[in-house]
């Protein structure tokens, strides 16, 4: 479950600009999901070729939707704290509503066949245990989950619905019906029971309510699940009715199969869909001009797709003296005066910066002006190469973005034109990002990335651009000066081979195989405290290097390097006269593994391959090196022999030369 | 810790510099303290004790120093002794450095008086000594002992900076013409000064230029790890590679100075006149100028039945610590706080390699950082070396975990080798984690797939090869990679981020700076170099001009036109679901939708449906109408702010089917309501204290509708912006 990772929430911005607070207009971004799960015979009845051995085949597939929402429910808490959800089981004998209702006796008589297990809230502790000890404890199933005789109004289920997301979950941005039946034509003799039910369908969609059909099917009985029977009438298109999400591309949820076909069982196919509608969200910037050149305008929309997930801050909880219910503290501040402790209203407080032992300070008119670097926009300047770009040159995640056809038509084309130029001749472009209004300016590196899909054709990094702030001067560290002792070649040849036994899968870093691991131990503490449940003895941690593999497949090769580096260093200090005392604290100590004479790894020298470049061969410049002649070499070929080299190969020629005359003389003292 | 430093700044005042020359708008006096403020304020700016400068005034008509008894140092005054410097000091500074009416007062003799207080503050300690000298080298200047004070200098390590008003300086490019004999002649006496003695002569005119171009603090490095790189488990294998390293930022945000909040207090004028009398000493900690600070105060709450309002202030030492899971708090007592800790040891182990070219860049996550053997380890920085040069041949990255420190979380970082002549390092940047990534999903850009599942090359979002033909040209066109210059005048990258500084934090410094000084003037103008890459280099635009107007055409992209106004009713085609079924139809025939007022339990709906249904306007009034009732009972009978989030939502659909439905001269239908809702939520006929509501109405935008013309202007009898900000505000 936890690699559909839609960790976090709306509210992102880490940038601390002096925004007053309520200029800032918001509208919840939290998402509400009520499971409605439909409990009729034969959804209670287990598939019959089921495996014995795999637990999860002998599920029903009432089962299979409460385990679903079970894990759906403890991710959630984790991932989304702030979000909703509720569990609504239909067609059930018993009868249930809000609790509220049922004080007045109504509850039951109002929905019947509706049974409301878990209000649409943020779940509780208790909630997450009611839940589990319904889908692990048989006999509190057998209770409840028992399919009524007479058929459940669809119409009044989809009411039920609309009433619990209309008293629970007001003003949400979204709000989602997860429906989950395997009866493709229910009232099948009544058309104006079907036709109610459109109805209520129509008054959810204009609740802004969006219903997710999570249709079974059952291989075993011959049965498949047609929705043009009855759903197509109820289901509207996914388009989200938030016109700040972005499209997502859903396709409609095949029917799942309630028996395990290809051995993917009906849990592990509902989790894989469920996962698939992970909840869209808000874009962090909308409709940014996009100027790619004067008078050349489109638009963007902008996403935070990598944000660095931190466990929860602690809060502040209160113990009443006489029960043992803990309950969350809410804090709220107010502003006081330091000096006579009275409280201040917002009108009043000014903003200065201290300075000399006093304040300096501006109107509020004074400040936005000085503030003021003009109005949002990302703005080419020009493009480089991406080869320009260096690996340190970052301060924070990247933000995505993606063409919007809102504010200009033909955003979405032009977009893409950039994109594939960029992406071709590995350039990048230059600009100026101002990203929301009185923002700090930034340079920005924009960076063309590729759709990425895994190989089931899920996408899992979308096509796009990516903003990346550069760093001013003003945020770039010096290097401290280091005495370097270059490695000779025979070294960097015995590491070479220790470097090419260890390579990832696929040559790549996939995030995805990576849990954090302290974030991981945080919450299942935290879990296990909740629900009072013994504490996890040890942690997991994947991001531990594979010591075993590293050992069989390098490890000879290492002592191998080991040795080479004794010998290369002696010869080195015989160079340097620099008699430092041979084990002069923990020199690249290889701890342990000092002695091992074992010479494995001397026979995993190679030749190293004469590489000068195209233009100048190394023949030829220690020639013009021993003549002095270096100064004319082209610059061109200079650089390019520099480059061969590893070497840096900018600057003036004369700083080229040096570079040059460097290595030779470095190389003299190793040969 | 940035060093200790003391530096004294010696102006000249004498009545030559009150003169203007060469054409400039004023004195060079003022001239001269164009440098001189910005660098004291800069050092003000600073706010440490440990930055010191002092002011000595040459050529005064007053005699004020240690060696005032000698004839040879009349004329000059010390105004400030080596101190930090405080605002009290700008302000008496401003009053004191003017235009004296007298040329005496030798500029070396003004040098020595500079050396002896810096001796005496500094004594033999570990400072930064420096002296720095403006003058128009107009005063008689006696040159001997000369050897003496470039021997002094050397032997304290004093810096000596000289700048003249008009010095000739052959390398920045000025002569003046037509110098008087005297000031040629101590000219070259303070350049030949500044050569002995190794330290900088310039011209004024540079440095003032130089102003604009912002100086970048330097921070000493720290490393942020001190440890072993190491490939395999040293403790689990005899086979494991380490090496003794150390690990420096190399990225690191300088954040722009932060405003404090503050009130003016009821006795400010008091204060003023005390701080101003305090010049000599530390500001008091009423010193802020007749501001005082103001603080955020906590309080929290616990949900009571029993309270009024069903909540209740608890006290801070009431609490206890804790987490929330979901809705229900799991408190941690003091004892086991350390059980969620994830229990970790320093480390920097190396988990594989990755190939470069493989490697995309949008994980980059987070401040670059650089790792460099430990140093004065020549064994380690050749077993290092002998890494960065494999992974550089190799073409690969190395993933590695980090734990900086004990218990600190561990992070995936990507190593990369850097060679230059004489440094070698791995820079590392931090890679993300499962948890990091959101799957947010769009459509591809290089292709449109159709519901049927089509693949489509030629649509109207997809560019054309002649878009894309023009957009190629002018990528190329537009190349920064050597459009810049360097010092030899031969192309290099323009805008590399060496030479580009961070526009809000210089843009505050300089105002900053100017204010305290000068507090009535206005703000003068941002720094040139601080929006030069706002915008594309000219000279390149106008040269890839044609390259843009062809993508322009190919790209034929057009603003969208604003809401066609005027229709009203009825013009939106009602949605349908998958199947096209005409609910509409059943919507009118149905029982429950047919009555004539609106169910509140289903108000939403219902309404939306009885607007978007209206073939009249009467209807959509009605509807509205029925509306603000279900709104109004909803706040009369909400508990506290329970229905407020209904509320809130009840208008939001309100207004937006107001705006999408009406002509503008029916956005009155809603102002009214909204105007009936403030007046009965301020006079208290919707409950007790229902003021909270307009702030969520507030912060919910759901303000009065303006109707616009085409250029954003309010319509002629409509709402006008100053009305519609000032009736969001309450009351």
């Amino acid at each position: 479950m936890s690699e559909s990772s839609n960790y976090g929430h709306g509210e992102e911005d880490d940038d601390d600009e002096e925004e007053v607070a309520d200029e800032a207009g918001y509208k919840t971004s939290k998402d509400a999901v009520l499971f409605a799960i439909d409990v009729s015979e034969s959804m209670l009845t287990k598939p019959e070729d089921s495996n014995p051995k795999k637990r999860d085949t002998m599920l029903s597939p009432t089962v299979a939707a409460l385990k679903c929402a079970y894990a759906l429910m403890q991710q959630r808490i984790i991932s989304n704290p702030n979000d909703m959800m509720g569990i609504l089981l239909f067609g059930t004998e018993k009868s249930k509503f809000q609790a509220g209702d049922a004080e007045t006796g109504r509850g039951g008589l109002q929905y019947p066949h509706c049974y409301l297990l878990t209000d649409l809230d943020v779940p509780a502790a208790a909630d997450v245990k009611q839940l589990r000890s319904l889908v692990e404890d048989d006999d509190e199933a057998a209770d409840l989950l028992v399919a009524s005789k007479e058929e459940v109004s669809m119409a009044n289920v989809l009411f039920c619905a609309n009433q619990i997301f209309t008293t629970k979950a007001p003003n949400f941005s979204s709000r989602r019906l997860f429906l989950v039946t395997d009866n493709d034509y229910p009232h099948a003799s009544s058309r104006d029971a079907r036709n109610s039910a459109a109805v209520r369908a129509k008054d959810l969609y204009d609740l802004g309510v969006t219903i997710e059909l999570f249709p079974i099917s059952h291989p075993d009985r011959g049965y498949t699940f047609d929705r043009s029977k009855f759903y197509n009438d109820i289901v509207y298109s996914a388009t989200p009715s938030d016109p700040d999400a972005p499209m997502p591309l859903t396709v409609d949820i095949k029917p799942a199969s309630s028996t395990a076909k290809d051995g993917i069982s009906l849990l592990q196919s509902l989790l894989s869909s469920v996962a698939s509608r992970s909840a869209p969200r808000r874009a962090l910037v909308n409709n940014l001009p996009f100027e790619i050149g004067p008078g050349l305008k489109i638009s963007v929309k902008c996403f935070i797709l990598f944000k660095r997930q931190e466990p929860k801050r602690t809060s502040y909880i209160y113990l009443p003296p006489d029960s043992d219910k803990p309950q969350i503290a809410v804090g709220s501040s107010t502003l006081v005066a330091d000096d006579t402790a009275r409280s201040v209203e917002k009108v009043e407080v000014r903003r200065a910066y201290k300075f000399g032992g006093e304040t300096i300070s501006f109107t509020v008119e004074e400040l936005a002006k000085i503030k003021h670097f003009g109005d949002p926009v990302l703005r080419i300047i020009g493009f480089k190469p991406m080869s320009m770009l260096p690996i340190w040159a970052n301060l924070k995640p990247l933000t995505f973005c993606y063409p919007s056809e809102e504010e200009f038509i033909g955003s979405t084309r032009v977009f893409s034109a950039l994109h594939q130029k960029l992406l071709k001749d590995k350039k990048m472009a230059l600009a100026w990002y101002i990203p929301r209004k009185n923002a700090t300016p930034a340079l920005a590196a924009i960076i063309p990335g590729a759709e990425s899909r895994s190989e089931e054709g899920e996408q899992q990094v979308p096509p796009g651009l990516w903003i990346k702030p550069l760093p001013f001067a003003d945020d770039i560290r010096q290097a401290p000066d280091i005495n370097l002792v270059t490695a000779p070649d025979p070294l960097t040849d015995a590491m070479r081979v220790i470097v090419q036994q260890l390579q990832l899968p696929k040559a790549i870093y996939d995030p995805r195989k990576y849990p954090n691991p302290s974030l991981q131990w945080f919450y299942r503490i935290l879990q296990a405290l909740a629900l009072e449940e013994d504490l996890p003895e040890a942690a997991e941690d994947k991001t531990l290097p594979r010591w075993k593999q590293i050992h069989k497949r390098a490890g000879g090769y290492v002592v191998g390097w080991g040795e080479v580096l004794d010998e290369q260093f002696r010869e080195w200090q015989r160079g340097h006269e620099k008699h430092i005392k041979p084990t002069a604290n923990g020199a690249a100590k290889r701890t342990k593994a000092e002695p091992a004479s074992s010479g494995g790894g001397a026979g995993a020298k190679k030749v190293k391959a004469e590489d000068g470049g195209e233009g100048v061969t190394d023949a030829d410049m220690r020639d013009a090196y021993a003549k002095d002649a270096l100064s004319k070499s082209l610059v061109a070929d200079l650089k390019a022999w520099l480059v061969g080299k590893g070497l840096k190969g900018v600057g003036k020629k004369a700083e080229l030369v040096d570079a040059v005359t460097k290595y030779f003389e470095t190389k003299m003292d190793v040969d | 810790m940035a060093s200790k430093e003391a530096t004294v700044y010696i102006v000249d005042c004498g009545a030559t510099m009150g003169g203007k020359s060469h054409d400039r708008s004023r004195t060079n006096l003022d001239w001269a303290l164009e440098y001189i403020w910005d660098r004291i304020t800069a050092t003000v700016a600073t706010g440490r004790k440990t930055a010191m400068a002092g002011i000595v005034a040459l050529r005064t008509n007053t005699t004020k120093n240690p060696l005032d008894t000698e004839d040879d140092y009349s004329n000059i005054t010390v105004l400030r002794e080596i101190g930090q410097v405080l605002m009290p000091h700008v302000r008496l500074l401003r009053e004191q450095l003017l235009v004296s009416s007298t040329e005496a007062g030798d500029a070396v003799s003004a040098i020595v008086v500079a050396m002896q207080m810096i001796e005496q503050t500094c004594k033999k300690l570990k400072y930064e000594r420096k002296i720095v000298l403006v003058t128009d080298a107009r005063g008689s200047i006696q040159t001997d002992g000369l050897e003496e004070i470039v021997r002094k200098l050397d032997e304290d390590g004093i810096e000596l900076v000289v700048l003249g008003v008009d010095f000739d300086d052959a390398e920045y490019g000025f002569k003046e013409e037509g110098k008087d004999g005297l000031k040629a002649e101590n000219e070259a006496v303070l350049k030949q000064l500044c050569g002995d003695c190794g330290g900088t002569f310039g011209t004024l005119g540079q440095a003032v230029e130089e102003l604009g171009i912002p100086r970048v603090k330097k921070t000493k490095a720290v490393p942020s790890y001190k440890g072993v790189l190491t490939l395999g488990s040293p403790e689990m294998f005899e086979t494991a590679l380490s090496v003794d390293v150390e690990r420096y930022p190399k990225t690191m945000l300088q954040a722009a100075p932060s405003a404090s909040k503050f009130i003016v207090r009821g006795d400010s004028q008091a204060v003023v006149g005390e701080s101003e009398a305090g010049a000599d000493g530390e500001a008091g900690d009423g010193g802020w100028g007749g501001l005082t600070a103001v603080k955020n105060a906590m309080t929290y709450q616990i949900v009571d039945k029993e309270a009024a309002g069903g909540k209740r202030d608890v006290d801070r030492d009431e609490l206890s610590k804790g987490y929330e899971y979901g809705r229900t708090a799991v408190h941690i007592s003091e004892s086991d706080r350390n059980v969620t800790l994830f229990e970790t040891t320093p480390g920097f182990d190396i988990i594989g390699f990755v190939d470069r070219t493989l490697y995309e860049r949008y994980l980059d996550t987070h401040r670059g950082s650089l790792m460099i053997a430990q140093r004065s380890n020549d064994k380690a920085s050749m077993a290092l070396s002998s890494f960065i040069h494999a992974l550089y041949e190799l073409d690969s990255y190395a993933v590695a975990r980090l734990v900086a420190k004990e218990n600190k979380d561990p992070r995936i970082v990507l190593l990369a080798p850097n060679i230059e002549p004489d440094f070698e390092c791995l820079y590392d940047i931090e890679l993300p984690f499962a948890e990091d990534m959101r799957s947010y999903r769009f459509p591809p850009l290089d292709r449109v797939v159709t519901v049927s599942g089509k693949e489509l090359k030629v649509h109207r979002n997809l560019p054309s090869d002649e878009l894309k033909d023009a957009m190629s040209d002018y990528v190329d066109s537009m190349d920064l990679s050597t459009f810049g210059k360097d010092d030899e005048g031969q192309s290099a990258e323009y805008m590399p981020m060496e030479e580009t500084y961070a526009p809000m934090l210089h843009r505050l410094h300089q105002v900053i700076k100017h204010r305290a000084v000068f507090p009535s003037g206005d703000p003068p103008p941002p720094y040139e170099i601080l929006t030069r890459y706002s915008h594309p280099p000219s000279e390149l635009i106008e040269q890839s001009q044609p390259a843009l107007d062809r993508l322009m055409e190919a790209a034929n992209v057009k603003k969208v036109p604003p809401k066609a106004r005027g229709k009203r009713y009825g013009r939106k085609e009602a949605p349908k679901p998958l199947s096209d079924l005409d609910v509409g139809a059943l919507l009118a025939h149905d029982p429950k939708h047919k009555r004539a007022r609106l169910d509140p339990r289903n108000a939403i709906p219902e309404f939306k449906q009885r607007v978007n249904d209206a073939s009249d306007m009467d209807t959509v009034k009605d509807a509205c109408k029925q509306m603000k009732g279900i709104i109004f009972d909803m706040i009369r009978h909400s508990t506290g702010s329970a229905k407020y989030d209904a509320v809130v939502e009840a208008l939001r659909v309100m207004r937006e089917e107001v705006v999408d439905l009406s002509a503008a001269e029916d956005y009155e239908i809603w102002n009214e309501v909204l105007r009936e809702l403030k007046t009965e939520l301020f006079a208290g006929k919707l409950g007790e204290g229902r003021e909270e509501l307009w702030y969520r109405v507030r912060v919910n935008r759901l303000g009065l509708l303006q109707a616009r013309n085409e250029k954003g202007k309010p319509l002629e009898g409509a709402v006008g912006d100053e009305e519609a900000r000032k009736f969001l505000l309450a009351r």
